[in-house]
């Protein structure tokens, strides 16, 4: 009986997964919102990051961290390539800069002053997506930092950059 | 504690805004991950991270089993080598001059003295050429001398004589060493002596043929004793001065070589009577007994796999400078990529 359950814990079944997906899916996409800066690719990518994740769940092991985790850094992945191939498709069209979108609409969450919502798109999705791990996940930093692929204490300094550069921007926004 | 109180609390109420305005999953997406359904297991996964334990093991047991099956096949088709020290000859060559040691027939080194000394019995109607060499080991100083004795004794008996000696015997150790010329017709009968005086630890004995050569001179001197017969009765006919000259020159000439064709079928001819017989006589302990197969199994086994270890050293040392680099490139390609995405990141 021992036996069979650390083979469990080992080998996820698809139950573990929809168990996963139903308890983490809100904290994925709430994280790609963030990279990404654009709720309807968000959304895709939400889904893609899951479908991906399904394919994969017999690779992954709970001994090597949480689901949250590993969810986080697929979604991360996923949401690089994505940028990859607009990075790739913009210089094929001869477009250097990013569209933000112009929909009036709050991207980063229902609620949010404008001044904040301002800001936070001002920010570099480098800088979105610590913010979204440590402030909105609430992930402690070795976490945080695996998600990124860089030092705890890198991945701490990012944070504290992101979070003046935020404050800068939402002063500047209450000034003007 | 809040992750942010590590960093700075002025960021507090920033951040108790951004989590009050969490984005919230749109219900279609909810619907949507609900919805998915897993894809059918691969009938098998060739995942590296499983194959890798897998073919250390395979591996791993592919080195013993060969260390194994080697050590087997050695320790049961092989006598130890201090069994075939203490047993009979250790070579065997015939029909050559040229000694090439231990590598001829490995039946042959197992022989028994006695067969032995029949296989190698010199040919009655051929001229042959018979060395032996052996090295007889006995335990003390005192059979030492007696042996050395023994053997002159016999030597003489068989109608042979000793053409060199030598006899040292320093502190409990000690060897003598015999050259002798002993009649063909004897010399089975000297060796059987011989290896009887303690443990033969050598033996070797070269045959070579001499028929052939002797055949030639006999040849060689006929035509010349024809040839001389010819210009004699030239010379006793009528010539000139220059003519009968020129004859007596070759006359002189042929003689000569018929001289000393006759003193080199002679000498094969001699040689061919006598055997040569090389007997060392050493002061020693015996040999440790011969270890039982099991033993020899694992002592084999045990140098199969020291080889194997020597092979996967050097292939290691070959390889090792080519995966430092292989891994040297992939962490570069790991940290160039990263760089990418983080200024990707960063500009978008």
């Amino acid at each position: 009986m021992r036996r069979l359950r650390r083979i469990s814990a080992v080998k996820p079944n698809a139950q573990d997964f929809a168990e996963a997906a139903e308890r983490h899916l809100d904290d994925v996409h709430a994280f790609l919102v963030y990279l990404t800066g654009d709720r309807n690719v968000a959304e895709e990518l939400t889904a893609e990051t899951f479908a991906r994740a399904l394919e994969r769940w017999r690779r992954y092991d709970p001994r090597r961290g949480s689901a949250r985790t590993w969810l986080c850094q697929m979604a991360r992945s996923t949401a690089l390539d994505h940028f990859r191939s607009e990075d790739r498709r913009r210089r094929r069209e001869g477009r250097y800069a990013l569209d933000v979108p112009e929909t009036g609409e709050s991207v980063f969450g229902e609620g949010l002053s404008p001044e904040l919502e301002r800001a936070l798109s001002r920010l570099s999705a480098a800088e979105r997506e610590v913010l979204a791990l440590r402030v909105l996940l609430e992930l402690d930093g070795e976490s945080a930092a695996r998600v990124l692929g860089i030092s705890a204490s890198a991945c701490s300094t990012r944070l504290s950059r992101a979070l003046q550069k935020l404050e800068q921007e939402v002063s500047a926004g209450v000034a003007a | 504690m809040s992750p942010l109180e590590l960093v700075d609390d002025r960021f507090e109420k920033l951040a108790e805004e951004l989590r009050a305005a969490r984005p919230v999953v749109p219900e279609p997406l909810r619907e949507r991950v609900r919805a998915l359904s897993p894809p059918p297991p691969p009938r098998f996964e060739l995942s590296l991270r499983r194959l890798a334990p897998a073919a250390g093991l395979a591996g791993l047991a592919a080195v013993a089993g060969v260390a194994v099956v080697l050590g087997v096949v050695h320790g049961s088709s092989l006598q130890h080598p201090a069994k075939r020290a203490t047993g009979a000859p250790s070579a065997v060559e015939h029909g050559t001059a040229k000694a090439t040691g231990e590598r001829k027939n490995p039946t042959a080194r197992v022989q028994s003295l006695r067969s032995y000394g029949d296989a190698l019995a010199p040919s009655s109607v051929r001229l042959q050429r018979y060395d032996a060499f052996l090295r007889v080991r006995v335990r003390n100083q005192n059979e030492l001398s007696s042996r050395t004795r023994e053997a002159l004794r016999l030597t003489r008996k068989l109608d042979g004589y000793l053409v060199w000696a030598r006899y040292a015997a320093p502190r409990r150790t000690g060897d003598s060493e015999l050259v002798l010329r002993i009649p063909v017709e004897n010399v089975q009968a000297a060796i059987a002596g011989f290896s009887s005086y303690g443990t033969l630890v050598q033996q070797r004995i070269v045959l070579k043929d001499l028929q052939e050569r002797v055949d030639s001179l006999t040849s060689r001197i006929g035509r010349l004793r024809r040839e001389i017969a010819r210009i004699e009765q030239r010379l006793a006919g009528p010539l000139t001065p220059d003519q009968r000259a020129f004859l007596k020159q070759r006359l002189r000439e042929d003689r000569q070589r018929v001289a000393a064709l006759t003193a080199q079928k002679s000498s094969s001819v001699r040689r061919a009577r006598l055997a040569s017989v090389a007997l060392t006589i050493v002061v020693g302990a015996e040999p440790a007994a011969a270890k039982g197969r099991f033993r020899r199994t694992l002592d084999d086994a045990g140098s199969v796999l020291v080889r194997e270890l020597e092979i996967v050293l050097y292939a290691l040392l070959v390889a090792g400078p080519l995966l430092v680099l292989g891994g040297a490139a992939i962490l570069t390609g790991r940290s160039v990529r990263r760089r990418a995405d983080r200024r990707l990141l960063e500009r978008t």
